[in-house]
């Protein structure tokens, strides 16, 4: 079974947060990047902005972090997703995961996980430098993603100032 | 509301009062951003007061599209009374700080008073804190920046900042927030520097409602994919403008100096700016939800980094002779940094450059410092002296003209302003309407007004544009730079188009370029975002009764007809070069087109006062010139 996955290349972000102000806007019906699925961290006065989303790992610790199995796969579109019905709102999986990729709306405690708009994510249809890009996972994105992988670390050592 | 957050934050830094308004009685009038703020500051400016009295009000206005899922919609506009025209100021600024500020909770943000010692704001999801600024007075806007989102423990809180030229009253200071995105012109830097006001931090993390959110979604996203499909587009989100200043300057539309030039053969040959951001640019950055980054980020080793856009790229090439790229991003940074506005400042290096060509000042009127054209000592120098206010550069941070005053009458009859300011570098003896825009504007800004647009890109296709300016403005000859014809219905009707954007809140240089010939667009992004109902008409109407308010503002500061003019050297020195050679600005005629703007604006032709008649229309009837 082939599937697509969101790939982020934060070399290429302008940091406009368009993803994060349409993402909300998509699911929660309103303008609020603070809503947003998807977060860009920026370091404005590096030029690095370094977009953050849910890596749908393979062995997910948000997954085994919930205590009420809420959390789980689709294996349609690959994302992992969230039973609202049987979260208890614990916040476990946004503690876990390793990429601080899961998010909380802060007014009403509400986990926001990346669903991938069900196969067609707004954020990849809006974004304009091509940072966030949505591909069939084949041997060629595999080498992206870990190509990216390795480059975030050293961006963000940059932008604190840590190596040029 | 929809659109709007609802809410008009009042501070006075004098008690320390705060207070919160309903922005809901104004916005039918007046929508938001600049048009809703030039109602405040016509009701809440006292005639007679000063610029750097604590009761001149400094007012910041987002509109109803501000921090919106939308391209552009991240725009402030700012106003006062402006130290250096002591008219009503205008300026705008983007990048990240006005939608924090309607997710904080308000849409306008106006400050009265003056803080007893250095302060800076603090807005914090509806909480205000004014907080000592001791410790970060004297910084320059970067550090300034660094040092509030540090104190606050939060690196994601924006900040506007004034620089030590706004603490010092350079009558020039501009606001910056991020690295170069400022309240460029009309001297908010100072009138903020008069409060003891050394920045506003915001931080919010509530929503902007929408009143139908699919719908808004579903236009928003073809927006943001129309912009991505235009070639001007292509062209801006990779280069910024710094090929097309090249062509600006190709074409004689840029003059070279302080207006003594055009067409210089060095700068055509060897303008070096696109190889300049080629070597060193880090990316293009841009605005809040804008796919056009127009900004180039440079990093520059051994200079530094940060971002630049328009005006430097002429100002700090062209209008000072040189050809030097690191002289030009040195000077960008440190304005930028100092928090001085580029173009006034450019501007007045020119004059200076001018003045000792002309051999009406030696360097001794300089501080032993030789102006020559170009001389990259002069131009930095010159910039440090005027954020110091350190020998020549005080009298220059009061103005051009006290400069000259300072000099003698052969000084003061070279100085070009217009209303107070260095009109924009453009060359009105060849461009009519955009000459004609300067002088009859309210702050006179020829770009991007649509009209002055079109009389550069005529160049690019002569019989298309004209067709475009009889179908927008009634005339071929509106489109054709030399000529005097359809000029002011292209000024009339550009001004108002310039108003939409503003009042919205959203990028008008963005809309203006790409989008806004689409009157069902604007319609249907005002309309899904507010959950109005209005057509183009009302719109438009209230886009004319901004401009009228605007007018009726400066009008009681004393603003007649003759004020709507340009400098003599227009009217005197026809173009000694390039593609327009011969041509000067024709005085009759050019009051001809006056004239005409008037009479289609319904001002009388005499004065240039809105007539009783027009503002009773507009519902402006208690408004007065007394």
């Amino acid at each position: 079974m082939t599937f697509k996955t969101l790939i982020i290349d934060a070399e290429k972000c302008s940091g406009c947060r368009s993803c994060e102000s349409y993402c909300a806007l998509k699911h929660e019906w309103a303008c609020n990047p603070a809503k947003g699925r998807i977060h860009v961290v920026k370091w404005e006065q590096e030029g690095i902005f370094v977009p953050v989303n849910c890596m749908r790992c393979e062995d997910p610790a948000c997954e085994a972090a919930c205590p009420k199995g809420a959390t789980f796969r689709n294996f349609i579109t690959n994302a992992m997703s969230v039973d609202h019905g049987s979260c208890i709102g614990c916040m476990s999986c946004v503690f876990a995961c390793p990429f601080g990729a899961t998010y909380v709306d802060q007014e009403t405690g509400k986990i926001l996980k990346c669903d991938l708009c069900d196969g067609d994510p707004t954020c990849v249809k809006v974004c304009p430098t091509g940072a966030l890009t949505f591909e069939e996972v084949s041997a060629e994105v595999c080498r992206k993603l870990v190509g990216n992988a390795d480059k975030i670390p050293a961006l963000v050592r940059q932008a604190v100032g840590e190596e040029g | 509301m929809h659109g709007w957050v609802g809410n008009i934050l009042k501070v006075d830094l004098s008690g320390g009062d705060v207070k919160t308004d309903a922005i809901e009685p104004y916005v039918d009038k007046y929508i938001g951003g600049r048009g809703l703020g030039v109602r405040l500051i016509y009701e809440n400016f006292v005639p007679g007061t000063d610029p750097f009295d604590p009761a001149n009000p400094l007012i910041f206005n987002t509109g109803p599209l501000t921090g919106t899922a939308l391209p552009g919609s991240g725009r402030v506009d700012v106003t006062a009374l402006s130290p250096m025209s002591r008219l009503r100021a205008k300026s705008n600024f983007g990048a990240y700080w006005g939608p924090e500020l309607k997710f904080s909770g308000f849409d306008h943000l106006m400050i009265t008073g003056k803080a007893d010692k250095p302060v800076y704001l603090w807005i914090n999801d509806g909480k205000v804190e004014i907080r000592d600024a001791s410790n970060i007075w004297g910084k320059d806007t970067f550090e300034t920046q660094k040092a509030i989102q540090a104190e606050l423990g939060d690196p994601e809180i924006k900040v506007v900042c004034i620089g030590p030229a706004g603490e010092r009253l350079v009558r020039f200071a501009c606001l910056i927030t991020e690295t170069g995105d400022a309240a460029g012109r009309t001297g908010m830097g100072a009138v903020m520097g008069s409060k003891n006001l050394k920045a506003i931090a915001v931080r919010g993390s509530g929503t902007v409602s929408i009143a139908d959110p699919q719908a808004f979604l579903e236009i928003s996203i073809a927006i943001n994919n129309e912009i991505r499909q235009h070639p001007a587009y292509q062209e801006l989100s990779q280069w910024g403008v710094a090929r097309g200043v090249h062509m600006m300057y190709q074409m004689g539309f840029f003059p070279v100096g302080y207006f003594e030039d055009v067409c210089w053969d060095e700068i055509l040959e060897k303008y070096a700016a696109p190889d300049y951001v080629q070597k060193h640019q880090v990316k293009n950055t841009g605005c809040f939800c804008c796919p056009n980054r127009c900004m180039n980020f440079l990093s520059v080793p051994g200079i530094g980094k940060g971002v630049t856009s328009c005006e430097p790229f002429s100002g700090f090439t062209g209008a000072v002779w040189n050809l030097d790229m690191d002289t030009f991003w040195e000077a960008t940074l440190l304005v930028n940094k100092l928090g001085m506005d580029c173009t006034e400042t450019s501007a007045s290096i020119g004059l200076l450059m001018e003045l000792y060509h002309d051999k009406i000042i030696t360097e001794k009127e300089t501080d032993g410092i030789p102006m020559e054209r170009g001389s990259k000592d002069a131009i930095l120098e010159t910039i440090k002296k005027i954020a110091g206010r350190e020998g020549f550069g005080d009298l220059l941070a009061e103005s051009q003209m006290v400069f000259a005053e300072k000099i003698g009458p052969e000084a003061v009859e070279k100085v070009d302003i217009v209303k107070g300011l260095a009109p924009h570098a453009y060359e009105f003896r060849s461009f009519k309407g955009t000459g004609l825009m300067q002088a009859v504007g309210h702050r006179g800004d020829p770009l991007p007004l649509r009209g002055s647009l079109l009389e550069v890109d005529w160049h690019h296709a002569n019989d298309w544009f004209q067709q475009v300016a009889t179908e927008q403005y009634g005339a071929p000859e509106a489109a054709i730079p030399t000529s005097y014809v359809g000029k002011a219905m292209s000024a009339v009707v550009s001004e108002h188009m310039e108003r939409v954007a503003d009042n919205f809140g959203v990028c008008k240089w963005l809309y203006g370029l790409f989008i806004y010939n689409d009157v069902n667009m604007i319609c249907k992004v005002f309309n899904t975002a507010t959950g109005k109902d209005w057509g183009i008409e009302e719109i438009l109407k209230v886009s004319e009764r901004v401009r009228n308010l605007e007018r009726m503002f400066d009008v009681r500061q004393g603003l007649r007809r003759k004020d709507d003019s340009l400098p003599k050297k227009f009217f005197e020195q026809p173009l000694e070069k390039g593609p327009y050679t011969g041509e000067v600005l024709d005085r009759e005629k050019f009051e001809q087109m006056k004239d005409e703007y008037y009479e289609i604006r319904g001002w009388d032709k005499s004065s240039g006062i809105p007539t009783p008649e027009k503002l009773a229309e507009l519902d402006l009837a208690d408004v007065s010139s007394g």
